[in-house]
């Protein structure tokens, strides 16, 4: 690690603080934002999101090394941590700290991406089947079903496996395409109970269109367990890349993600296990962090406390 | 919910459970055997064959485990000399003479059974002889018996071996590549049913050890053949167990539940066993080289040429811009050598004298840059006429070792501003790919033969084109040293010549050639005798030997 | 409506699926680029194959052809080694059953009593803890903790086998008491990675489910009424929040049939996800529309059988099963 590497850490650190403490002035004020901040766990589950998403930005600040360089081939390899290389070498003699903060970009991305992607297709779907219900309900619940009887690792061999050259992009949104089903039964759920709701009779007395009363009306209202579904979206999919990148297929190399830093060091996990526990300890706190905030939202939202 | 009462004899009640089963566990030990020809071995292999069935089958296990189902007629000795006949081992022959310059005769040992109780006669030998050479079974092996041209039985136990040329390794081309098979049993089934007969998975040989049972994706188990004509194998049993992860099946070996595993492959599995007490290290030479093939042909039509490995000098550049011994360092240590040339150092002709490439990033960019090849467009990556020095490195997702490789040349070429890809995608699309020349290049591995006649013919001659010879390598002089090298008549003789040939090859870089690894294997130390024959491990199983007092459970089940 | 006339229904919708899925994986498979010959085939051997096979054929009737081989009980034979497809699947439908069951129990025990614990020791410190572990556990990747109990309880402690299903010499086949130990004994390594991860994600939504519940009004009436806190949570929370585990369990079922390939492969488990796995990489069609066809057979009937017993604990609940949570993922 340089002086310029640390100082810029340092920095991130200070600007996250400054973030989260901005965001809790809000708690002063609005009711909502108090329930969110209600459990400490909270605070530091955003905190770290905060600065993980920070880090993936400042990536070329905060890393001392080239992700892709292998330093040293014969004397670097599998180097333990030390004060030049904070978390360590890896087989190929490349720093893990430096391919960890790059590897944030990609596999925050990735994560997002896939979730992106599920939580849409599912609220869509889940949307339509709860608001118009009978034959369409029933074709959409059926089609989850399938979904849901092909497990997604099988589906993403088979894509994989089958088309020589799939872009890793178009193996996101594969991953994507394959999740949504519980999404779409909770989506499904939230409508069908809304949709009795007052407002919603009123708006459809109004005159109001389906399209109108589902996207301004229901969907704000079913926020809650879209958001955390989201949030849980996340964490399978950073899993799910480095389960297939042990498999052999994930992002090619050398481009780092925690999923295939994983994967690629497991052979050395029992002589240099500092290459393969940092990444694993960051997909852990994104997800412990990832769920801590969706903790949070779903207090903020809960209808039980809001005042009616 | 449950009552008090129950809930207070519910510990009680499981204590009893547990301590019950586990006595009657405890009481299954059953140990009976004692002698010396007890003994059960435990490979912990990786990969589980498709067919045991020989010539459908070049998978490396089922030839370990058809050493001991199937008979060749005669087999190379310790020495590897595969020159005339004398260092030669009767096995299924018991004396064999030639007949004239072209003709080989080989008398049966009346002694050999089929494992079912029928003998082995000549029309075996000649029913073998006419299904490796099938084109329709489409062996492996055929390519390699292109100088015979015919076998007959003479009588049931004389089997007559012509020959369409003199050559100084016809007694070795006659009987190392065949595995003799029984006549009654596979006459039946129709050729081109081979790969897929049922006799491949229950099969029925002449060796020492005799077939029980196979548990798909389980184990595979011999016994031994206690009426063997050639004695009795000492180890009774024989367990091929297969752990598809490498890693675990190093593990497996290092926690006592396998006795051997014979490739170790990295430093790191070395390292750990031999901090297991229970397990001996042995080394013997490997006969397996790695090397990076260039494509010279392009991928979508072979009749074109290869945009950027048709070109000698480049092909040249790309070999000096990468520095062997220091990727060899970090992936291996001391576990491999560099080769000079297409070969393991399991081959006689390997000298490490002989002139190569040498390591240096200087000459190869001068020459990368004289061939036109410069960063016109400023993104780091050397191109020409629009097209960037570019391409993929093909290699199986099975193999750590290759991969590792695969990323280390990424990071040497991307130094000289070329940029490789990786393209990791599973064994048989592997072969399938470069099979038909689809690829740019690939990280493939070969095993060699004791000779370097066939082999290297195979995979670097036009008669290889369509066969092993993937990227379509051909040199009028290589292939005229190679014809001298394989008809001289003594190695000394031959030496200069191969020395000259591999000098050639090496100077037109048709790939780099990476490690030759040198076989550490893991064997438990209470077996004795020890035999490793570098072309095949397995060759020598039933000579090992467990001393009585050294017997442990597994050796002691009777079944 | 009727018992008889929803369970007519369910079973059609059933029949259904496995139908829908089977061509789905049929069309997905056949639309692919790609030979379908194994290794290094000839060209001229290959394109025999393809002609034996009736791969040269169109879509529809080779769609045809399968489904009229189906109706007969022929799923056809491999293309890597011919054997028949229906016994090689067989073979490894005990190892998958015997895996899935044990992951399952130990989730379920696991799993309930966290979340149980967990909901009456509601934000005490208990509940902080083991939420906080409960979690972790739940975002470790599983082959990376497959491989940590491999080295602990294998390799170092020696008190489990380092991977496969059985003893080979004297277990290969089940023929004793002892051998069931025996193969028991193989199933608690890669069942517990499995487990672990499952009673994680169990528990983490047992507990919510069962405060969900606990706010619910016949609950509060009955503290309200006075009966003690024990009875109130064992009785009505527990009944009900065990209902909408059992949906759970369906949910887990297609994972351990094919997706749990990653441990399969570790512990050298003969199980129907390294078959399935084996034969996409291989593109031996056969194998893969079969263990389609089984694993989507096995998911529906099991989640069939969870509707039954829904439906019959609670009418109420006879319509599908509204609040799930995605199922873990490898």
């Amino acid at each position: 690690m340089t002086l310029g590497a640390w100082l810029a850490l340092f920095v991130t650190l200070v600007v996250t603080a400054e973030l989260v403490r901005a965001l809790r002035h809000r708690a002063l004020r609005q009711e909502r934002w108090r329930r969110f901040f209600r459990h400490r766990t909270t605070t530091w589950g955003l905190g770290i999101l905060v600065f993980l998403v920070l880090v993936a930005v400042a990536a070329p600040l905060i890393a001392p090394f080239d992700p892709n360089k292998q330093l040293d081939i014969v004397h670097l390899k599998n180097h333990s941590p030390s004060w030049t290389f904070l978390l360590g070498t890896d087989v190929l003699s490349r720093d893990v700290w430096t391919r960890t903060v790059y590897g944030a970009r990609l596999s925050l991305g990735i994560g997002a991406l896939g979730a992106l992607v599920a939580v849409a297709l599912g609220t869509f779907v889940g949307a339509v089947a709860g608001y118009y219900q009978r034959w369409i309900d029933a074709v959409l619940m059926r089609g989850v079903d399938v979904g849901l009887a092909l497990p997604r690792i099988f589906i993403l061999l088979m894509a994989v496996a089958l088309w020589d050259g799939l872009p890793f992009a178009a193996l996101i949104i594969v991953i994507g395409l394959t999740s949504w089903f519980g999404t779409s039964r909770l989506v499904r759920a939230e409508v069908l109970s809304l949709r009795q709701r007052d407002f919603v009779v009123a708006a459809r007395a109004l005159g109001a269109g389906s399209a109108r009363v589902i996207f301004r009306h229901v969907l704000p209202n079913a926020a809650a367990p879209i958001i955390v579904s989201a949030a849980l979206g996340v964490g399978n999919v950073l899993l799910l890349e480095a389960s297939l990148s042990f498999l052999g297929i994930g992002v090619k190399p050398p481009d780092p993600t925690w999923g295939n830093m994983i994967a690629d060091n497991a052979p050395s996990i029992y002589t240099a296990p500092w290459s393969t526990l940092f990444p694993g300890l960051a997909i852990s706190l994104v997800v412990l962090s990832l769920n801590a905030v969706a903790d949070g939202v779903r207090d903020a939202l809960d209808p039980r406390e809001e005042a009616a | 919910m449950l009552s008090a009462m129950q809930r207070r004899s519910f510990p009680s009640l499981t204590v009893f459970l547990i301590l019950g089963v586990a006595g009657l566990a405890a009481c299954e030990r059953r140990g009976g055997c004692t002698g010396a020809n007890c003994g059960t071995i435990i490979d912990a292999a990786v990969a589980e064959p498709g067919t045991l069935l020989p010539p459908s089958s070049e998978d490396i296990v089922a030839n370990d485990i058809g050493e001991q189902l199937f008979l060749k007629l005669a087999d190379v000795g310790m020495s590897e000399n595969t020159l005339g006949d004398e260092d030669f081992q009767p096995l299924l022959a018991q004396k064999w003479e030639w007949d004239g310059p072209l003709t080989l005769v080989f008398h049966l040992d009346p002694r050999a059974r089929w494992h079912d109780g029928q003998p082995v006669t000549a029309a075996d030998v000649e029913f073998t002889f006419n299904a490796y050479n099938d084109s329709v079974v489409a062996s492996p092996y055929r390519p390699k018996l292109h100088r015979i041209a015919s076998v007959t039985q003479r009588d049931s136990l004389t089997a007559v071996f012509r020959f369409r040329e003199q050559y100084p390794e016809m007694f070795y081309d006659a009987v190392y590549h065949m595995r003799i098979l029984p006549a009654h049993k596979l006459r039946p089934v129709p050729r081109d049913q081979w790969r897929t007969a049922p006799f491949g998975r229950e099969p029925v040989g002449d060796g020492p050890y005799r077939f029980v049972r196979w548990q798909p994706a389980q184990s595979i188990e011999l016994v031994a053949d206690s009426t063997f004509f050639l004695g009795r194998p000492a180890i009774r049993r024989l367990i091929w167990r297969f752990t598809p992860n490498l890693q675990v099946a190093v593990q497996q070996v290092i926690a006592d539940q396998a006795d051997v595993r014979e490739q170790l492959v990295t430093p790191e599995n070395v390292e750990r066993v031999r901090a297991a007490k229970q397990l001996a290290v042995y080394t013997y030479r490997g006969n397996v080289y790695t090397f990076l093939s260039f494509n010279q042909r392009a991928p979508d039509d072979t009749t074109k040429p290869h945009p950027i490995f048709a070109d000698r000098e480049v092909r040249r550049a790309l070999a000096m811009a990468v520095d062997r011994a220091s990727m060899l360092k970090s992936a291996l240590g001391d576990l491999a050598k560099v080769p000079p040339g297409p070969m393991s150092a399991l081959l006689w002709i390997w000298d490490p004298d002989i002139r190569q490439l040498p390591y240096d990033t200087a000459q190869a960019n001068r020459v990368l840059n004289a061939r036109g090849w410069r960063d016109h467009d400023g993104d780091g990556v050397r191109d020409k006429d629009g097209q960037p020095l570019a391409f993929h490195i093909l290699f199986p997702t099975t193999s750590v070792l290759r991969r590792q490789y695969a990323l280390l040349l990424q990071e040497q070429f991307r130094a000289i501003g070329v940029r490789a890809e990786i393209d990791a995608v599973e064994g048989a699309v592997v072969n399938q790919r470069v099979g038909t020349g689809k690829y740019d290049t690939a990280i493939l591995s070969r095993a060699n033969d004791p000779s370097p006649s066939s082999g290297i013919a195979q995979s670097w001659t036009r008669a290889g084109f369509g066969g092993s010879n993937f990227g379509r390598y051909y040199n009028a002089e290589f292939e005229r040293l190679v014809d001298r090298a394989v008809t001289a008549t003594t190695r000394d003789r031959a030496r200069p010549t191969w020395r000259a040939a591999m000098e050639t090859l090496n100077a037109d870089a048709p790939g780099i050639f990476l490690y030759a690894l040198d076989n550490y294997a893991a064997v438990h130390k209470r077996v004795d005798n020890v035999q490793f024959r570098p072309d095949s491990w397995a060759a020598l199983l039933r000579t090992w030997r467990i001393p009585p007092d050294k017997l442990i459970d597994r050796d002691r089940v009777e079944r | 409506m009727t018992g008889a006339a929803w369970l007519l229904r369910r079973l059609v919708a059933s029949v259904a699926i496995v139908f829908a899925v089977v061509t789905f994986v049929f069309i997905l498979i056949h639309v692919a680029p790609g030979r379908p010959c194994p290794e290094n085939v000839d060209r001229a051997v290959c394109d025999e194959l393809t002609r034996q096979f009736g791969l040269d054929k169109s879509l529809p009737e080779q769609y045809v052809r399968y489904l009229v081989a189906l109706a007969h009980g022929n799923m056809g034979n491999s293309y890597a080694n011919g054997r028949p497809v229906g016994t090689a699947i067989a073979g490894t439908i005990p190892f998958t059953l015997q895996l899935a069951g044990a992951a399952l129990v130990l989730d379920f025990l696991l799993g309930l009593g966290l979340g149980i614990y967990q909901a009456v020791r509601v934000n005490r410190l208990p509940d902080v803890v083991l939420g906080n572990v409960t979690l972790f556990i739940y975002s470790l990747p599983t082959f990376w903790l497959a491989l940590l109990l491999l080295l602990v309880f294998g390799e170092k402690l020696r008190w489990f086998p380092v991977g496969g299903a059985s003893d080979p010499i004297l277990c290969p086949v089940v023929n004793s008491l002892y051998c069931v130990v025996d193969r028991l004994w193989h199933t608690v390594l890669p069942a517990a990675t499995l487990g672990l991860v499952g009673a994680a994600g169990t528990a983490r939504f047992q507990r919510a489910a069962m405060l969900e519940v606990a706010r619910q009004d016949y609950v509060r009436t009955a503290r309200a009424k006075g009966l003690p806190e024990r009875r109130v949570v064992l009785r009505h929370q527990l009944r009900n929040a065990l209902l909408t585990f059992v949906t759970r369990f369906g949910l887990a079922f297609p994972f351990l049939l094919t997706g749990a390939v990653l441990i399969e492969t570790i512990f050298a488990w003969p199980g129907m996800g390294r078959l399935a796995f084996d034969a996409i990489l291989l593109r031996d069609y056969p194998v893969v529309t079969g263990t389609a066809l089984i694993a989507s057979v096995v998911v529906v009937a099991g989640n069939l059988l969870t509707d039954i017993l829904l439906g019959l604990a609670d009418p109420r609940l006879r319509v599908r099963a509204t609040t799930d949570v995605e199922a873990v993922t490898a």
